[in-house]
Parts: C-alpha cells; sequence; structure tokens
C-alpha cells in the first residue's frame, strides 16, 4: 500500500525518475536507499524527501504554523489512520469531520502534503462507507471529494461516488 | 500562544523540555488530565499549543518542532526519521512498557514490550560513533527521545546492562539543565507513580494491539 502510494506522489509532484522501494518489519514500514547517503525510512520521512526534491517545499507550509500543522496530520495519518482498530474508524471520521468543519484543506487554505497522504490512507475507509454514512461525515466528505479531483493526486486509486446532494434530507430519513 | 500541560504526564516532559532549550516566550497553563482542550478531538489530549493562528496543536512532535523552528535552533536534517520512528515505533512500546510495569507492576513484561525499539536505537548509535543521535552536539530530537524513554530508562525499572551506547547518550542528555527543569515540572517526585493518573487516562494499549493483530 504504501509503496504504490509513494510512487503515486511522484507522479503527482512530476518527478521524472522514480524510486524503487523496499519495506522493513512487520509494519513493512516503506524504505529509500539513497545514494547520496542512508537509507530514508518511513513514510512520511520519505514523502518529505520527494516534495523537497520536486522542489515544491511549500506543500510542507508556507509558514511555521502551517509546517507545524502539515506534521502534526502527517503524524496522525501514520498513527492514527494506519493499522486503525475497527472500533477507531468512527473516532478518526467524527474527529476529521469536525476539524474541517471550517477548512478547504488540513493546513487550512493550502492544499499540502498533509492532505494527499491523508486522502490515501482514508480511501480504503471511505469506499466503504455507506451513503448515510458519508452524509453523517460530510465534511469529511467532501474534503475527500475535493482532494480526489484535485490535479494529479487520484492515480492508482478509483475515484469514490460522493452525492453533491443529500439523499437523505432530515425529517425523511 | 499558549502551552496546555498537565502534571504527570510523559508527553509533557517533551515540550517543556525543548521549550526551556529553545527559550521560546510562552504562557504555559496547568490543566488536570480530563481537560478538554483541542475542540475537535474526542478524547482529551494534552500537551496542546493554541497557535497565534488560534489552530490547534496535538501532537506532541509537532509543537516540539513548531518551538525548534520559531526559535531558529531548527530540529537538525535527519530529524524527520527519529520524529515519525519515534512516533509509530518507540511511543507505542513505551506507553505499553509503562502500562505494564506501573499498573500492572509487570517488570519482565515492559522490558519485553521495549526490546525492539532499543535495539534499534542501540545499534543506531553506535553504528554512527557521534556524542548525539544527529551530530556531536545536542539537537531539539535528541532532547524528544531522551523525554519519550525518560520513565523506562530511570530508576531501576530496567535492566538495560547491555545497552552501552543507549545509556551513555541518555545520560549526556539528562545533564543538560533544560531536561533537569522540565523533570521537575512534571515529575515532581521522580517516582513512576506519579504516572498513575495519566495511564488511567489512556486507551488500554495492550486490547488496542490486539485488536491490530486481528484485523491486519
Amino acid at each position: 500500500m504504501a509503496l504504490r502510494e509513494l510512487s503515486s506522489l511522484e507522479k503527482s509532484l512530476g518527478l521524472k525518475k522514480s524510486n524503487k522501494y523496499s519495506t522493513q518489519g512487520d509494519g513493512k514500514v516503506p524504505v529509500l536507499q539513497n545514494s547520496k547517503g542512508p537509507a530514508l525510512v518511513g513514510l512520511v520521512t520519505i514523502a518529505g524527501h520527494l516534495v523537497r526534491e520536486a522542489k515544491s517545499p511549500e506543500l510542507l507550509g508556507r509558514t511555521a504554523e502551517q509546517r507545524a500543522v502539515v506534521q502534526q496530520w502527517l503524524e496522525y495519518r501514520v498513527t492514527r489512520v494506519d493499522k486503525c482498530p475497527k472500533e477507531e474508524v468512527k473516532v478518526v471520521l467524527k474527529e476529521l469531520n469536525e476539524y474541517l468543519q471550517d477548512k478547504v484543506y488540513l493546513a487550512g487554505n493550502n492544499f499540502t502534503l498533509a492532505d494527499t497522504l491523508m486522502y490515501y490512507g482514508l480511501h480504503g475507509i471511505v469506499v466503504s462507507l455507506a451513503i448515510q454514512e458519508k452524509e453523517q461525515y460530510l465534511n469529511v466528505t467532501r474534503w475527500f471529494d475535493h482532494i480526489q479531483h484535485y490535479p494529479g493526486v487520484r492515480h492508482h486509486l478509483p475515484p469514490v461516488v460522493v452525492l453533491r446532494n443529500r439523499v437523505y434530507p432530515g425529517i425523511h430519513h | 500562544m499558549k502551552l496546555f500541560v498537565s502534571e504527570g504526564n510523559p508527553h509533557c516532559l517533551k515540550v517543556l523540555a525543548v521549550l526551556e532549550l529553545t527559550g521560546v516566550k510562552c504562557d504555559v497553563q496547568h490543566v488536570n488530565h480530563e481537560e478538554k482542550v483541542v475542540p475537535f478531538l474526542s478524547r482529551t489530549v494534552l500537551p496542546a499549543l493554541l497557535l497565534p493562528t488560534e489552530d490547534y496543536l496535538f501532537s506532541t512532535n509537532a509543537i516540539c518542532q513548531y518551538l525548534s523552528e520559531t526559535s531558529g535552533l531548527g530540529t537538525g536534517e535527519d530529524s524527520s526519521q527519529w520524529l515519525e520512528w519515534e512516533a509509530t515505533e518507540l511511543q507505542p512500546a513505551v506507553m505499553q512498557a509503562l502500562h505494564m510495569m506501573v499498573l500492572h507492576g509487570k517488570a519482565a513484561h515492559a522490558s519485553q514490550a521495549l526490546e525492539g525499539p532499543l535495539g534499534y536505537l542501540e545499534q543506531s548509535l553506535s553504528k554512527r560513533n557521534m556524542l548525539f543521535l544527529t551530530a556531536e552536539t545536542v539537537a531539539v530530537t535528541d532532547v524528544i527521545l531522551w523525554a519519550a524513554l525518560y520513565p523506562v530508562l530511570t530508576g531501576s525499572l530496567l535492566q538495560a546492562g547491555e545497552l552501552k551506547a543507549v545509556r551513555a547518550w541518555f545520560e549526556r542528555v539528562n545533564l543538560l539543565p533544560a531536561c533537569e527543569t522540565a523533570l521537575q515540572k512534571v515529575f515532581k517526585s521522580k517516582e513512576l507513580d506519579v504516572l498513575k493518573g495519566f495511564l488511567h487516562k489512556q486507551p488500554n494499549p495492550l486490547i488496542q494491539q490486539k485488536d491490530n493483530q486481528s484485523c491486519n
């Protein structure tokens, strides 16, 4: 999963040369052998490295505050969303839904690496949501749809159908 | 900018030590373990930092990175990898070990949980042969990892006879005045019992781990 995600990220960043990755440990942590130095280990670390290679540092945030927010959601992705026990899925969706209530992107008004990696990480969860659940987590769904249509992001993942109008408005449900 | 911390919370040791080290001016407010500070999170998560932009940071490592960036100290080149490892590999093992040790009194199980991550740290430190993790001088990353390991490496909890490089590195960081000051604020008595209140409020790491195994 993480490896396909990294090659999609390479494409979306417009990197010409694609890297070969391996994994280590039970958690299948991605590893990138680096000709310039020691190997890079971990999804967030490698993704950050790719963004710098592509000379798009703004994807890691434009200000110190935004950079911290981006790091925070990247960490949330690898610690909370990945290996999320079934009963925790709803907690994660609820938290993201509340957070995204007044936001266009995870770091506010700018698209960042946090959006890309969170989108990849949540894809499997959002695909399996019933229509009612998609409406329950409306802010997550809206953000998800926005990111999957963001130029160059989707790549290896199938699009998820998101209805733009509510099927179950209020009392008719 | 406002930092919310609680006593006997090992994560707060991290941010307070980094705050001391970087010298950033910040209003620190002590709250109890149950206080819900970050509005969008379902559980109480401390420490939390309210940014000048009105955003909340609830990730301890993101708070530390922010403090070091605004102080001009930076986190160093290799920091990203160490911080990711800390959050994904070390932290779950430390929480499991503390749970076993402090709440159940099972020291042997605690050591077992830490074997993998401590072995990896020992190997990395002895391979590089530098005074600190990323350089010959101390970096914010050292303080973050020191704080993460403090509850399990201090005192007699762990017999780390084999971990020579880890021990030597840990003692070097331990001597920093910033670490000493932060310790006094979080672990007043220096006994691990001070963590009990915090640990009781955390989801049981043992149950979570079992679930992870069954659904992966």
